[in-house]
């Protein structure tokens, strides 16, 4: 087992909008160890963007982020701007979902990582230029040297993407925030990210969350997974493990809203409802009203998130009845 | 009310009334857009570029079936849907509902074919009349097309809203109070309160949650059963496609590349690229894990099209033939179509 | 299988929204103040505590005070009651001088933004040359073609202000024509004369109707400033910009003869301003 990175301990991120203050993030516990590749699942809504941006504290006021982010043991929530500034694109990194969003359109892609080898590292000139190159050779960029000078909206849509990834590394992070980054791209694309991700995962020893909606993505790039529902863990653990037997009855209906190639033209099993809006869950399972397993027990408190051995944990009270119910489908 | 009103020359056509039958036969259809032409490229006189969307696409959708279509973006699949429909026009060759010719259309020929293939749109937020209650959306779409006469048509609302599974007394709401699931399901009743014989849905669950997604399949599955539709599925999702559709048309830089049952395409690809993207898209069992990417490169510009195959630029198998002659979609020996002079080799259809 | 399928339930997450939202006081107070205009225009007798014709030499020029709150002017006339007869000239300038450009406007900016091509082509050309000229040198230059008055300026704001409606129409229909529910209007069968009024249309006219308050708001002040030069509403006639030029010649004796009339048009410009601003959140459609 290798030592936490990260650590998230009742994390919660609440937004003020027109209706009121809405707490999107309500109270997540989260370990990110380091060099492993933990992906961060659920549906629009459940709050694993938030999450992610909440780690670097990415909340405008009057929202605020509140709960103990520990990195590398220090606590984050307390720090000033300054001070968390530095350790944004520096210690951690972050890409997103719209690459053309998040790069600067009127500079060059080299010009953007040469700015964050500066303010990052403290290579000299050519140093910089020399590194710049080699990142954008690493991310797979094709003629590296000659790429440099060309604008964001010279690159196509996959490209962006590994020139985001570049930047990202510039400043060599031990850990980068991945939010939704081969949801925009085709799936022959999307499929050349995650394997570079996993190649610099392999080669830099940085540890990723991968924020996803697919269930597939999650399953041939992470090693664990943590899926979300409104805005808390609803299970955690190795992804082999949670796909084979969902501890759950969340996840479970996740994996089974998915259609299985051998009941081709059939009815599929879909979670029936909508995920509850933020504020209103109470003091109970959030997943009551959608819940095949739900009893008086799952009513008693919000279930908390314990561990069920193998490293793995789950807040659901009905987590060992799951397992009978699927081999009866 | 029973449908008297046909296109007059399908009124004495049989054929459409039998499963199975051709419904809609496409033939070398081609549609290109203009591009914007820099002012210095018009001072020089250059011709004006254009966007190949759609290259000599030939397809033929039955009766009674789920044709599915997959590619990525720019694959042209979204072009023919709204070709399909007469949203474009086409550049060149044919499409033909039940033996009529669909590009000379016009004005109550044009709306009575309308009618019987609709479409259903994407973006569960830009499709419907942010204005418009959903009781108003339908009730205009049934008294247009003179569906039900006036006092039948509360009734009939209530029927689609039945049929679609949402509740009767959310018709009186307007679009932004719906999820964008509910929303997709109004944007299907909207199509059925015309009672089409083909529905085009053009990624209808791509916008949507895994959940919801499982849901909407639900639903055209029991409407296609109750209904008797034949629908276009068109999506990129591989897993969905698989799951909804009789057959498969997989399409590549605006040409359908391979077509074959469902089964037989996905556990014996025979093109290269539809190998590629089978093998890109994720697998749901984590122990099936590759390293190594799927296919490399990126998509050629529909602009200047590779000469020769399609994708040969970035085939792991192509040889010098590839880049010079166009492989046509032929019939391989288990009868399915593919474009690629190297399976048709393997099949001893053809000498490299 | 359908009959396992439960009904959807319509979240109730989306009633919140429905609660009617109070509208900010400062739309508050440009209905408030619109309505008050409007009222003097339509009943000023109610309202004015004096005939505005009837000549008084016994109390020319007199301060605002008890008996006059704006004064009299140098005939005696109670200053007051002239503003208020005044407002009726005044906002049938805005309505007159507005609406048919509106109509105009909307008319042709959807159908060449609907249509485009070579429509589109022609009025963008029609934009151009119309767009060089001040607006108001142009209504002039018409005004003085015609001759003084008020039909004229009428005549003249029409013709060169609908392009600014049709303008703004015009790029609104043009996005909107791009939104899948145009589309699926197509797919629908529907005619474009339906797709333009029905659909394209009612999502356009917010920003529409928010240009018209501003414009009423602006065309007051325009019909003042011709009726001080003397090319719009002709003596005696009482119309704010008239009151104006009237009361100039005895700014250091009778201020409050153009002071009160000039605030009327002010107050008025305002309170269409509110309200147009308050009317376009209203408006406001979620998507």
């Amino acid at each position: 087992m290798r030592a936490p990175l990260l650590l998230l301990r009742g994390l919660q991120t609440t937004l003020a909008t027109d209706n009121g203050a809405l707490t999107v993030v309500d109270g997540v516990d989260l370990d990110v160890r380091e060099g492993e590749i933990l992906g961060l699942v659920g549906e629009s809504g459940s709050g694993k963007s938030m999450t992610l941006r909440s780690i670097l504290r990415l909340i405008r006021p009057p929202g605020r982020v509140s709960g103990e982010i520990l990195w590398r043991g220090r606590d984050l929530v307390p720090l000033r701007e300054p001070e968390m500034r530095a350790i944004r694109g520096r210690e951690i990194g972050m890409i997103f979902q719209e690459p053309m969003t998040a790069l600067n359109p009127v500079l060059s892609v080299g010009r953007q990582i040469l700015e964050n080898l500066r303010a990052h590292t403290d290579l000299g000139r050519t140093a910089r230029r020399n590194r710049t190159v080699e990142l954008l050779d690493l991310v797979g960029i094709p003629a590296a040297a000659q790429r440099v000078n060309d604008y964001p909206h010279q690159f196509s849509g996959g490209m962006r993407q590994r020139a985001m990834i570049a930047i990202a590394l510039a400043s060599n992070p031990s850990l980068l925030l991945a939010d939704e980054p081969t949801t925009a791209l085709d799936v022959t694309i999307q499929d050349q990210i995650l394997k570079l991700l996993l190649r610099l995962r392999e080669t830099l020893g940085m540890a990723v969350i991968l924020v996803t909606h697919d269930l597939g993505v999650v399953a041939q790039s992470c090693d664990r997974v943590a899926v979300m529902y409104a805005g808390r863990v609803a299970e955690i653990g190795e992804v082999s493990a949670v796909f084979a037997a969902p501890r759950h009855a969340y996840t479970l209906g996740l994996l089974q809203s998915v259609p299985d190639a051998r009941r081709i033209r059939q009815a599929l099993r879909p979670i029936g409802g909508a995920p509850p809006p933020p504020g209103t869950v109470g003091d109970r399972c959030a997943f009551i009203p959608r819940c095949d397993f739900a009893t008086a027990a799952c009513e008693v408190r919000r279930p908390p998130l314990i561990s069920i051995g193998g490293g793995r944990l789950a807040a659901c009270v009905h987590g060992d009845r799951l397992q009978q119910a699927e081999w009866a489908a | 009310m029973m449908d008297t009103g046909l296109l007059p020359v399908l009124s004495t056509e049989a054929a459409p009334s039998s499963p199975g039958a051709p419904l809609l036969v496409v033939e070398k259809l081609t549609k290109t857009f203009p591009r914007r032409q820099s002012l210095r490229s018009l001072i020089r006189g250059e011709p004006r570029k254009r966007v190949h969307a759609l290259s000599d696409v030939d397809l033929t959708i039955h009766r009674g079936e789920t044709l599915g279509i997959v590619g990525e973006s720019g694959c042209g699949k979204s072009t023919l849907a709204r070709c399909l429909v007469r949203l474009y026009r086409t550049d060149s060759g044919r499409i033909a509902y039940a033996g009529l010719d669909v590009g000379s259309l016009k004005g109550a020929d044009l709306r009575r074919f309308n009618r019987r293939v609709q479409m259903v749109f994407q973006d569960p937020y830009g499709s419907l009349n942010p204005r418009m209650t959903v009781r108003a959306t339908l009730a205009e779409a049934l008294s247009v097309h003179r569906m039900r006469p006036p006092r039948e048509i509360e009734g009939r609302i209530n029927e689609l809203m039945d049929l679609v599974h949402l509740p009767r007394g959310a018709a009186r709401r307007r679009p932004h109070e719906f999820s964008g699931g509910q929303r997709q399901r109004i944007g299907i009743a909207r199509a059925l309160a015309l009672e089409p014989d083909c529905l085009v849905a053009d990624e209808l669950v791509s916008a949507l949650d895994v959940s919801v997604q499982a849901q909407m399949v639900n639903l055209l599955l029991e409407l296609q059963q109750r209904l008797q539709l034949t629908v276009l599925f068109i999506a990129h999702d591989l897993r969905l496609v698989r799951h909804l559709s009789h057959r498969v048309a997989v399409m590549y830089l605006g040409r359908v590349v391979e077509l074959a049952e469902t089964e037989a395409l996905f556990t014996r690809p025979r093109h290269p690229y539809t190998q590629a993207l089978l093998k890109a898209a994720p697998e749901l069992d984590p122990r099936l894990r590759s390293t190594s990417d799927a296919v490399r490169g990126e998509l050629p510009s529909p602009v200047n099209p590779p000469p020769g195959c399609p994708f040969h630029t970035r085939c792991p198998d192509a040889i010098a033939l590839c880049m010079t002659v166009r492989p046509e979609l032929k019939p391989l020996l288990d009868g399915r179509l593919a474009a690629c002079h190297i399976a048709a080799a393997e099949d001893g259809l053809a000498a490299l | 299988m359908s009959s396992t399928v439960p009904t959807l339930s319509v979240a109730p997450a989306t009633e919140p929204r429905r609660v009617w939202k109070r509208p900010p006081s400062a739309f508050i107070l440009g209905a408030i103040i619109t309505a008050g205009f409007l009222l003097a225009a339509i009943a000023p007798g109610l309202l004015a505590p004096y005939d505005p014709l009837a000549f008084d030499y016994d109390n020319l020029q007199v301060g605002p005070g008890a008996a006059h709150w704006f004064g009299t002017d140098n005939f005696g006339r109670d200053v007051l009651s002239r503003i208020i007869w005044a407002s009726r000239i005044d906002i049938q300038i805005a309505l007159f001088c507005t609406i048919p450009p509106l109509l105009i406007g909307t008319a042709v900016g959807s159908l060449v933004g609907y249509y485009g091509g070579i429509a589109d082509t022609i009025f963008g050309r029609i934009v151009d040359l119309v767009i060089t000229f001040p607006f108001i040198v142009l209504v002039i230059a018409i005004v003085a073609v015609l001759g003084p008055g008020l039909v004229n300026v009428y005549i003249a704001v029409t013709s060169v202000g609908w392009v600014f409606y049709a303008r703004l129409v015009r790029s609104q229909v043009m996005v909107l024509r791009q939104a899948d529910f145009a589309a699926a209007g197509q797919v629908m069968g529907y005619s474009a004369a339906r797709i333009i009024f029905r659909h394209l249309l009612p999502n356009a006219m917010t920003a529409v109707i928010v240009y018209w308050m501003t414009d009423m708001a602006l065309d007051i002040l325009l019909g003042s400033s011709l009726g001080y030069l003397g090319l719009g509403a002709q003596p005696p006639t009482a119309e704010w910009g008239v009151l104006v030029s009237d009361g100039k010649n005895f700014m250091d004796t009778a201020w409050w003869m153009t002071v009160f009339p000039g605030a009327a048009i002010v107050v008025c410009g305002t309170g269409l301003s509110l309200l147009g601003d308050g009317v376009a959140d209203l408006l406001a459609v979620r998507r």
